[in-house]
């Protein structure tokens, strides 16, 4: 199944991504960087601790892990041949 | 235990292919794995690739037919100095005059799926094995050593070398323990947008320029000064491309809020830059929003510039060995150049059954030694615009804006381009008439939209006389200039003794000319405007009716 999304055309999200991006809830500090820098809104923070809300929209750049200084976010690539697609890169 | 395959190409992105193709060229079998379901489909880029990625680029790519959207002439600056009083200047110094633009080209625009599927079926027909919908999750390592691959399925494929062109984030690497993760403010996020538009009106609003922007900060009309690439659009063929970028952190300081800060500069850029509200905004339609990190600043940090690019039976290449431009953004020249590189390394290596990290540092000592890969990872023009933001000092943001996307390039570009140029040269003395027919031959194929594999519509040749006299003369210059390039290659030795050490120079005399140079330029191509165009249309007539095989390569 291919999901779309309004507020991100042209892109397409290929089902079965799974959860590829992970948080270690020992290490987070709740900065809330990872959801300064998710244009996807992929995060949220809640009581100090950071959440995935829905990796549905993530285009998969890896920004979240980047500015996490903790290295809490655990950070993979989704299974060949899911996650998003586009043919204008 | 045997191998499975010589080499295993991690990423079918613009370095994977090409390293993947040369390997099999060389009838080594070759695998190459690529996460996507279909090769392009998570490249996300620009994209100009610059006229020196193409001059220098592996054969196959120089000589062939790849599809691009719309060459580029150059850039057009819009220094902004007070959006809401109009008060903004332009510095075009960086474009290619006519007659020579557009068929001599600055650069390319391409969309990446394309380009890239175009390269992973030059890699196919070489012999190279591909598996899409793979993505590899780590290596086979016996001690020291990487021994092969394995995938998401858990398969374990093994082989001599692997070459890892995993791109900019470098997951594979990091846990090989080859290179680290980027700290953030060495990292750009870039949110680009695509827009649908009538090729006419791109015609006439763009032309083949790209534009870019750059503004104070306090007027959030595009990213913070040397924290990101300004603003971009680029001209394709029936469509436009559109990026704003910022770096992950601002120096060891905060994160910003990107959402935020992105909606605000997106807002303000096409509501209150003229061109884009009224000529653009009633035009276009969009019809993508996508976004991808690029490694802006990693070629400035010594650390990382610093940190081997192979180990024992792996090499890394293009973004996964960090060598993305810092002040074009022009990653697929270094993607290109260091794919090759790696394939001739490689291949050296498995004829000496010596795949060790000893033997592969030659790899590195080419990547070092390479004189355009090292300009473009250390230049410092957009890093600098910092400075000129701090101060508010508008002279220095002209400078370094000039430096870095204005004719003042050419006093740190002029060197590194001519040693690469005249090595070139001394190994290939027919390579300059191949420049040219590439020039000619891409410029044929937008007009008729007649790439490899997709052909839009068939060339007929139905050449008058008066064209076919002008083909005559063409290919008579032409063999008249590999003549004279012949004959130079005889006194080789005055090359070695007076052209190349003067090549050195080539930077410091541009510095101390182009004061004097560039008014004369600027006053003699407004002066020959008119015949220039002239002549520009003429040429375009000529390659638009010649017969497309006297621009081929044999
Ligand atoms: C927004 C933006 C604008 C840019 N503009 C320009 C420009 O104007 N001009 C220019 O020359 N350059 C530009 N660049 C840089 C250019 O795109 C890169 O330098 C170039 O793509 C690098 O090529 P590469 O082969 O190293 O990596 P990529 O092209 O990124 O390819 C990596 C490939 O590997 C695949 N992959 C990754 N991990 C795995 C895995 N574990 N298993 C299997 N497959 C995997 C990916 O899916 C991808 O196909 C820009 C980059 C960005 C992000
Ligand atoms: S950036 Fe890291 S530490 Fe900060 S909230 Fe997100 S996961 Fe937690
Ligand atoms: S990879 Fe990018 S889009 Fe996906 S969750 Fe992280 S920041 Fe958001």
């Amino acid at each position: 199944m291919v999901k779309t999304f309004e507020d991100f055309p042209g892109v397409q999200w290929i089902e079965g991504a799974g959860e590829f991006i992970k948080i270690n809830d020992e290490k987070c500090i709740g900065c809330g960087n990872c959801v300064k820098v998710c244009l996807a809104g992929c995060f949220e923070v809640m009581e100090k601790k950071a959440k995935i809300e829905s990796l549905e929209k993530c285009m998969e750049c890896a920004a979240c892990w980047y500015v996490c200084q903790e290295e809490a976010i655990i950070f993979s690539w989704p299974p060949g041949g899911t996650g998003y697609k586009s043919d204008w890169g | 235990m045997d191998e499975d395959f010589d080499i295993i190409v991690v990423g079918a992105g613009f370095g994977g292919s090409v390293a993947a193709k040369l390997c099999a060229d060389a009838e080594l079998k070759t695998l190459m794995l690529e996460r996507s379901e279909n090769v392009g489909d998570k490249v996300i880029s620009g994209l100009t690739i610059p006229f020196q990625g193409f001059l220098f680029a592996p054969a196959f790519i120089r000589d062939g037919n790849p599809p691009f959207e719309r060459p580029a002439d150059g850039i057009v600056n819009y220094i902004i100095k007070d959006i809401d009083k109009g008060d903004i200047e332009i510095d075009d110094s960086l474009k290619v005059p006519k007659p020579l633009s557009p068929i001599i080209a600055f650069g390319y625009n391409t969309y990446c799926k394309p380009f890239c599927q175009w390269q992973a079926r030059k890699a196919v027909e070489a012999g190279v094995e591909l598996r899409t919908s793979t993505t590899v999750t780590n290596f086979i390592k016996e001690g020291e050593f990487i021994k092969g691959i394995i995938t998401d399925k858990g398969e374990k494929i093994r082989a001599k070398i692997v070459i890892n062109a995993e791109g900019s984030q470098g997951i594979l690497a990091i846990k090989a323990g080859v290179r680290e993760k980027y700290p953030p403010e060495t990292i750009s996020l870039a949110d680009t947008y695509d827009y649908v538009m009538r090729k006419e009106d791109i015609d006439k609003i763009f032309g083949y320029s790209v534009k870019m922007c750059w503004g104070w900060d306090e007027q959030k009309i595009s990213p913070p000064l040397g924290y990101g690439n300004g603003l971009m659009v680029w001209p394709y063929r029936s469509s436009i491309h559109f990026m704003q970028d910022q770096c992950l952190r601002t120096d060891q300081k905060s994160v910003p809020n990107l959402g935020k800060l992105f909606d605000e500069y997106h807002h303000n850029i096409t509501s209150k830059m003229l061109w884009w509200k009224d000529l653009v905004a009633p035009r276009a339609k969009l019809r993508a929003r996508m976004w991808e990190g690029f490694e802006i600043y990693v070629g400035l940090n010594k650390k990382l510039r610093k940190m081997p690019n192979h180990t024992d039976g792996m090499i890394l290449i293009g973004d996964a060995a960090g060598l993305e431009s810092t002040e074009l953004c022009d990653g697929v020249p270094a993607a290109w150049y260091s794919a090759e590189i790696a394939a001739q390394v490689a291949i050296e290596a498995i004829k000496a059954n010596d795949v060790s990290k000893a033997f592969l540092k030659k790899y590195d000592n080419k990547i070092k030694a390479h004189s355009i890969i090292q300009w473009s990872i250390k230049g410092r023009n957009r890093y600098n615009l910092r400075i000129a933001q701090q101060e508010h000092d508008i002279k220095k943001l002209k400078k370094y804006i000039h430096q870095g996307w204005g004719l003042g390039s050419l006093t740190h570009f002029t060197t590194p381009f001519m040693k690469l140029l005249l090595a070139y040269v001394k190994e290939d003395p027919t390579i300059i008439t191949k420049w040219i027919k590439m020039y000619f031959r891409y410029y044929q194929n937008w007009l008729h939209e007649n790439y490899d594999y997709v052909k839009k519509k068939v060339i007929k040749v139905r050449a008058s006389k008066r064209v076919r006299k002008k083909e005559r003369k063409f290919l008579s210059t032409l063999r008249f200039i590999d003549l004279i390039m012949k004959s130079m290659l005889r006194i080789r030795r005055v090359l070695k003794i007076i052209i190349i050490p003067l090549s050195n120079s080539l930077n410091t005399l541009m510095r101390k000319s182009l004061p004097i140079i560039e008014p004369i330029n600027s006053a003699i191509i407004k002066l020959l405007n008119p015949i220039s165009n002239k002549l520009s249309n003429k040429m375009i007539k000529f390659v638009d009716k010649a017969n497309p095989s006297i621009f081929y390569v044999y």
